[in-house]
């Protein structure tokens, strides 16, 4: 017990340094040991929520688990999506779960920031029609006039309780600091392109149930696009991000493209505030793990290339006997048959 | 039927008759776009993963997907993986409807289609034809402590449509398959407060049962239902259509049979007409509250099909009947080639609709669409129909064509007609022009209200006011034929104004060579008609 009760104590004060970073609470999905969410006291005792989400937890015990799902799907989707990169999305076990490189306004910080927030929209939707949460699309912006509802007409779509509830818990820190620094504009603007990302990829599916199934009669209902593609869409906005600064116009502060030459960016794109470090070598102050000892691919020539992944500092190559599975005979679920290969490949190690 | 009421009228009363209908039709398109919320509702489904922990599964055991006593359920079929669990133990569960709500027999019908979401994995694809097969089964109660009661079991299969937008590579593993949604279940009355679903995938490699359909990860389900504020608002538009409807049918069947002549077959379509429109309108869908009824889906597709084939059949018979030719018709069998068609059609539809809805009364998982026979059965009914209706049109086209050639084959000569003879011929061409104008404008506005809910969404915002175009074009295009129906008996039906004054032919100059040719529309003993009149003061004058 004692060796885990000093690493909360340690926990706590680089909580309470680093309290600046709005996306500690997905340390969330760092805390799969806690099992589920179902008391206010465990509210208390999770780390890396500011007071108010805290009180958003209390108040909203049966999405919780949801949100730590939709931070799991985040990291595991950031690394999918960065696995080829210099930095990679590795998470530390300690706070804040990706590093310093999160907590300054880098392009990562924003990819992170959309991706986490797009991961709680994503979970709590998903959770809303299987059944596990009470609340949901029913009781929100119920569309008819009356006050039977359901009945009467029906529920409002499931995305737009995601988003309300997304909006609600990511960005309260942001809107509690009042929106006024450009790193809270930065934050809040790519949080928003993350949701963005889920409702503009919404797929419009029909059902035609006229006489005899013809489209007299005919139901939409749109469908939320797989995570995956919400990832690559991410993947694309990070690739052509924009370097932003702070500008007032009358009495609101906005930002705007740093290079006038660009044009402005839409509410889907995610900006940025400084540049990032090369992510070349070792640097645990700031949380950048560094190249070195990562694997490289000899043949290309983009980032995944031993040239640039390693920051000219070479390879290591290796013989390895690499055991595959090969002739598998699949189940759709569960069940893998398999003979094993054996072949000899080239592993490629940054210095 | 000479003098119908339509040519007694003058021009201002027609006007008012005309403003009635219109407000009629208005108020019939708010309505719907006002009170009524959207038709129907989707309602998506995610399922549950349960792992069926006995031993055998012999005794059907259902699992609830969530709430007290729920089943032992697994985040993701990775899990299942490392757990051991074997294919055939896991059961996807879904519960409808959603926590908290209930099922309510206004809802009419649910219908719900299935999703798989597969993910592409290289050495694990989907095969070509694959086929995925179910064991589904349905459960109902009606408060949520009772025991489940089996309602429909059945064992499935259902054809993958899918396609993969990737190139096929290691790099893009995981992203999920694009698949055609599946039809699943129908049912026709929604009697009960819950229902549970169980969908099993068994695999059995010996038989090739669920082998080689990917790996799925995901099961989902959108179930479709009518809203019940819809229901209500068409409930009571029907209960007030109804004796509107019924009056004036009574009405106009009376003023015929109060004429000495034998009803001429125009008169008897007219009739036929507006029993089968108050045949749609009579409301027996209120037993669907209190009765569990399963074919009132089909019951329904029934009566709207007799009024098509009703209201088809008019068209060509008004058509016929005021060709304004030298051949007799008013028989019903003159007309045989261009009713053939319908009857075809019909008759195909009917078919086709009694092997999809007529098998789902017994089992509500069947969908004539999931086999390759069934498929190419159902396409040839449709196409069929299809070929009928449109051999229907050309029949129909050319009739209006022809007829258009002789009103201007007569218009021409009508000036050396005698008086009588003009009269009857002028009544005639106005009454095809007019119904031509009122039945393009209405089937013009169908066409148009039908593309327009199809391409927009369901609803427009005005500022406060949310219009729901899809309800308003249920409620105003039924309104609109209602109203067709309605001002087709009341100005088509014959005119009384002289009744029993002097009916004497010979007042009118028609000889006797004349009469016989007007046999068929025109009946001098419903007296001289208001232009009859009017002509007569003109040349008294």
């Amino acid at each position: 017990m004692s060796p885990q009760y000093s690493l909360r104590s340690l926990l706590l004060v680089i909580l309470a340094a680093f309290s600046a970073n709005a996306s500690n609470w997905l340390y969330l999905a760092k805390l799969s040991s806690v099992g589920s969410i179902s008391e206010e006291e465990t509210c208390e005792k999770l780390k890396g929520l500011i007071q108010r989400q805290v009180q958003m937890c209390k108040r909203n015990l049966e999405v919780m688990d949801s949100v730590r799902r939709g931070a799991q799907l985040a990291i595991e989707e950031c690394q999918y999506q960065f696995r080829n990169r210099r930095w990679n999305c590795s998470t530390l076990d300690t706070l804040p779960v990706f590093g310093k490189v999160v907590t300054q306004g880098t392009r990562e910080a924003a990819f992170v920031y959309a991706i986490s927030s797009a991961g709680v929209a994503f979970a709590v939707t998903r959770a809303c029609s299987s059944g596990e949460l009470e609340k949901c699309g029913c009781d929100r912006t119920v569309h008819g006039v009356s006050p039977q509802g359901f009945q009467w007409s029906g529920c409002s779509d499931n995305i737009a309780y995601g988003v309300a509830f997304s909006q609600s818990f990511v960005d309260v820190r942001e809107r509690s600091k009042g929106a006024s620094s450009s790193r809270a504009l930065m934050n809040l603007h790519n949080n928003e392109a993350g949701r963005k990302a889920i409702l503009n990829n919404m797929r419009v599916e029909c059902k035609c149930h006229g006489v005899s199934g013809s489209c007299e009669v005919k139901t939409c209902w749109k469908a939320m696009p797989p995570f995956r593609k919400v990832g690559n869409m991410l993947k694309e906005k990070f690739d052509g991000a924009t370097e932003v600064e702070q500008r007032k116009i009358g009495s609101t502060k906005v930002l705007v493209p740093k290079n006038s030459q660009f044009k402005p960016h839409t509410d889907e794109d995610l900006v940025y505030l400084d540049s990032s470090p090369d992510f070349c070598d070792h640097d645990l102050k700031n949380g950048v793990l560094g190249t070195s000892g990562r694997q490289c691919n000899k043949t290309s020539k983009a980032i995944d290339g031993c040239e640039l992944m390693c920051c000219g500092r070479g390879f290591h190559t290796d013989e390895v006997e690499v055991v595959e599975r090969c002739s598998c005979k699949f189940h759709w679920c569960c069940f893998v048959k398999c003979k094993q290969c054996h072949r000899v490949a080239e592993m490629h190690t940054c210095r | 039927m000479a003098g119908a009421i339509i040519e007694n009228m003058s021009t201002k009363k027609l006007c008012i008759v005309g403003g009635i209908l219109l407000i009629f039709q208005v108020i019939a398109f708010l309505v719907g776009g006002l009170i009524a919320p959207s038709p129907t509702s989707a309602v998506p489904y995610l399922s549950i993963k349960c792992v069926d922990v006995r031993k055998n599964h012999h005794k059907t055991k259902w699992l609830m997907p969530w709430g007290p006593n729920q089943c032992e359920r697994i985040r993701d079929l990775d899990e299942a993986m490392s757990r051991q669990i074997e294919a055939n133990d896991i059961v996807f569960a879904v519960h409808i409807p959603l926590p908290t709500k209930e099922m309510s027999p206004w809802f009419q019908f649910i219908l719900v289609i299935l999703q798989l979401d597969i993910a592409f994995k290289k050495n694990n694809e989907i095969k070509d034809n694959a086929e995925v097969t179910l064991d589904v089964s349905l459960a109902y109660r009606d408060d949520m402590f009772s025991e489940w009661k089996e309602m429909a079991h059945a064992i499935e299969t259902r054809k993958l449509k899918c396609s993969f937008a990737s190139p096929k590579t290691i790099e893009h593993e995981g992203r999920y398959y694009d698949c055609d949604v599946l039809p699943f279940m129908e049912i026709g009355t929604v009697a009960h407060k819950f229902y549970l679903l169980n969908i099993r995938l068994p695999v059995n490699e010996r038989k090739l049962i669920n082998v080689g359909i990917g790996e799925i990860k995901d099961v989902r389900l959108v179930g479709i239902h009518q809203n019940g504020g819809f229901t209500k608002v068409w409930f009571a538009m029907k209960t007030f259509l109804t004796p509107s409807i019924f009056i004036i049918m009574v009405w106009y069947w009376r003023r015929i049979t109060m004429m000495t002549r034998a009803p001429v077959l125009l008169e008897k379509v007219i009739f036929a007409l507006g029993i089968s429109m108050t045949f749609i309108n009579i409301p027996v869908e209120w037993f669907s509250i209190g009765f569990d009824w399963t074919w009132m889906l089909l019951f329904g597709d029934i009566r709207q099909g007799i009024f098509y084939a009703m209201l088809l059949s008019f068209w060509i018979i008004f058509c016929g009947e005021h060709m304004m030719d030298q051949n007799e018709r008013n028989r019903f069998s003159g007309y045989w080639k261009q009713v053939g068609p319908i009857a075809v059609g019909a008759f195909c539809l009917f078919i086709f609709d009694m092997c999809e809805r007529g098998v789902q009364l017994k089992n509500p998982f069947y969908s004539i669409w999931t086999t390759d026979v069934g498929t190419e059965l159902a396409m040839a009914f449709i196409i069929v129909a299809g070929i009928c209706l449109c051999l229907y049109f050309l029949f129909l086209c050319f009739m209006v064509f022809q007829v258009f050639r002789n009103i201007s084959g007569k218009q021409s000569s009508l000036p050396a007609m005698s008086k009588a003879r003009r009269l009857h011929y002028e009544g005639l061409i106005f009454r095809f022009k007019f119904l031509m104008l009122i039945t393009l404008a209405c089937a013009a506005m169908t066409i148009i209200f039908f593309i327009v809910s199809q391409v927009t969404e369901g609803h427009w915002k005005w500022g406060d006011f949310t219009i729901q175009v899809n309800s308003a074009f249920f409620t105003g295009i039924y309104g609109m034929w209602n109203l067709y129906v309605f001002a087709l008996m009341f100005l088509y039906a014959p005119s009384h104004k002289n009744y029993g004054e002097d009916q004497s032919n010979g007042d009118l100059g028609v000889s006797s060579g004349e009469e016989l040719q007007l046999t068929t529309t025109i009946t001098h003993v419903d007296g001289p008609t208001e232009i009859y009149k009017l002509a007569r003061k003109e040349a008294q004058e």
